[in-house]
């Protein structure tokens, strides 16, 4: 057998098991945003804080290297709040607190057609943004064999995160070219982020749309929305040279068959998937994930390293929590779960 | 007449679960202009479909988008039948709720279901809204001499938070005084189980029988 612990940085690891290539061993990764990985613990090790690091890049950039070195995940995951598109976009944001992550205030839009369109160039206008981007190019930059995975809230969230979620999801079978529009619009602007990203020197892109659910829109809306747009996005990712993981939550069983449709790299979901049954029924798949958030905030870490066995044992391809960490969670649980993948 | 009646609540029920606004709107007309009862045109026509809609949101036939446009074609007729009751239906004894999203969350989605179901079902359910802070939940269910507290969230983030509504109440001895329920995406009955809340459901449907079992009411 060839022995071949550290064959690879993390960033070659994390890159190669995306285009589907041997490695030997899975990466342990959690990709910000949605999963942000800034928890309470490591903000009160280092004195860098939220929510004052969602504004100054060089807060962010000392964060984000502060959660990669103490978590022991294998990359950087910035930014850590999936607010900064509707920001953009006109949505009012409340920045939370150091324990208590950004949160939508208000959205700007009572409907799909109030929407008023803006230049995806705003993108650039937005302080937020512009700390996030001389984050990606201080890091990558800095540390060429770590990951920098840029996150981005989904399509689907987005606009209902910048239209009144109620009507929006009426407005979906209701006024479905008015609701097309405003998915449409926040795809491209989400594609322009993306681009930005990449040309801030991102390695990875990761997608969450936790509003675009199985239980909430159903099979039919899933494809005619989250997979149509979802696509869209990672095609437009996958054309700037740089590869896309998708994040879809909840059960999923009413939604199971179309994730073979998504064009991601990798499909990350809830705990309370199988992503073996997944592995069996669609081979090609990359899958990650799932330790589940609830047990690392609040079991112990013998508990946590016996169930990273298991997932280990399944061959999952990408080694990541289930969905988005308590900020609360111990740090010696988190190394629990980083400490068994990376010392195999 | 008798037949009449009962056809037409039928057909309101049916258009309701269609999601025919316009239809509903027409019958809950011809039910004035016959002069039909109105609170009986609610109860055995637009409840009735709300209800099957709730059956059918269960069995994942409807979604969400689905759900929600039953529950506007009902808020139609209701609104058309409502200036038309004879007093008697707006009831003193309806069991009373106090329902948010706690704070640190915004996603109120699961929320609105729950409160949208239990209303379908006769609760009256006082709407304190999304990101409120645990003592408001205390607060608010003490003026308003609420039977229930439902609290929703849908981030693992402030799962924390709804075991100090429940900390909050302890600490003020009036825990057995209200009957508490828990639910969102990331809540499990372990969970509710573990912070001490008298339930834990799943889906709105499920939530709005789980509010009449603990009030003692069955519908």
């Amino acid at each position: 057998m060839i022995e071949m612990s550290d064959a690879f940085s993390p960033k070659e690891r994390l890159l190669r098991v995306l285009s589907s290539q041997k490695v030997e061993r899975p990466p342990v990764i959690c990709p910000g945003g949605m999963m942000n990985s800034a928890i309470v613990d490591v903000m009160e090790k280092t004195g860098h804080e939220l929510p004052a690091a969602h504004h100054d890049d060089s807060l962010m950039s000392a964060l984000a290297f502060d959660v990669h070195t103490l978590t022991g995940f294998e990359n950087f995951g910035i930014p850590f709040c999936m607010t900064v598109e509707a920001e953009v976009l006109g949505s009012e944001i409340n920045y939370g607190t150091l324990e208590c992550e950004p949160k939508i205030q208000k959205e700007k839009f009572p409907t799909a057609a109030d929407i008023v369109f803006k230049e995806p160039k705003e993108f650039e206008k937005n302080n937020r943004v512009n700390a996030i981007l001389n984050t990606i190019h201080t890091l990558s930059a800095k540390h060429p064999d770590v990951p920098t995975i840029g996150s981005l809230t989904g399509p689907i969230s987005t606009a209902a995160s910048i239209i009144d979620p109620m009507m929006f999801l009426k407005q979906l079978r209701k006024d479905k070219e008015n609701s097309h529009r405003a998915v449409d619009y926040v795809t491209d602007c989400l594609i322009h982020f993306a681009r930005l990203m990449v040309d801030s020197g991102v390695h990875v892109i990761s997608i969450a749309d936790p509003t675009a659910t199985g239980e909430i829109l159903g099979p039919k809306m899933f494809d005619e929305y989250a997979v149509y747009y979802l696509n869209k996005l990672v095609d437009a990712v996958h054309k700037m040279g740089v590869p896309a993981i998708v994040h879809i939550c909840g059960r999923m069983e009413a939604v199971k068959p179309s994730v073979a449709d998504l064009h991601s790299n990798a499909l990350s979901v809830d705990a309370f998937v199988s992503l073996k049954k997944i592995m069996d029924e669609y081979p090609g798949i990359n899958t990650m994930g799932n330790l589940s958030t609830i047990l690392l905030e609040f079991s112990s870490p013998e508990k946590i390293m016996k169930t990273t066995e298991l997932l280990l044992r399944n061959n999952i391809h990408i080694m990541a929590p289930a969905c988005g960490l308590s900020t609360s969670t111990p740090l010696e649980n988190i190394n629990a779960f980083t400490d068994v993948v990376t010392n195999q | 007449m008798a037949d009449t009646k009962e056809i037409m609540f039928q057909r309101m029920s049916d258009a309701i679960v269609d999601m025919d606004d316009d239809l509903v709107a027409e019958l809950s007309h011809q039910v004035i202009d016959e002069s039909i009862d109105a609170f009986e045109a609610i109860d055995k026509g637009l409840t009735k479909g709300m209800e099957r809609a709730g059956q059918l949101f269960e069995e994942e036939e409807y979604f969400v988008p689905e759900l929600l446009m039953c529950a506007d074609a009902m808020n139609v007729g209701i609104d058309i039948l409502k200036p038309h009751m004879k007093g008697n239906a707006s009831g003193s004894e309806k069991k009373k709720a106090v329902i948010g999203v706690i704070e640190g969350d915004t996603h109120d989605i699961g929320k609105n279901l729950v409160k949208l179901m239990m209303e379908t079902g006769g609760f009256e359910v006082i709407d304190l809204g999304r990101d409120i802070p645990a003592a408001e939940f205390v607060e608010r269910a003490k003026a308003e001499k609420a039977d229930l507290i439902c609290i929703s969230t849908l981030m693992t983030t402030t799962m924390d938070a709804m075991a100090e509504v429940i900390n909050i109440l302890k600490e003020q001895g009036i825990r057995e005084q209200f009957k508490v329920m828990v639910g969102g995406g990331p809540i499990s009955s372990g969970f509710a189980a573990k912070i001490g809340a008298d339930g834990y459901s799943k889906n709105a449907a499920e939530a709005s029988r789980l509010a009449f079992e603990l009030t003692g009411i069955f519908p």
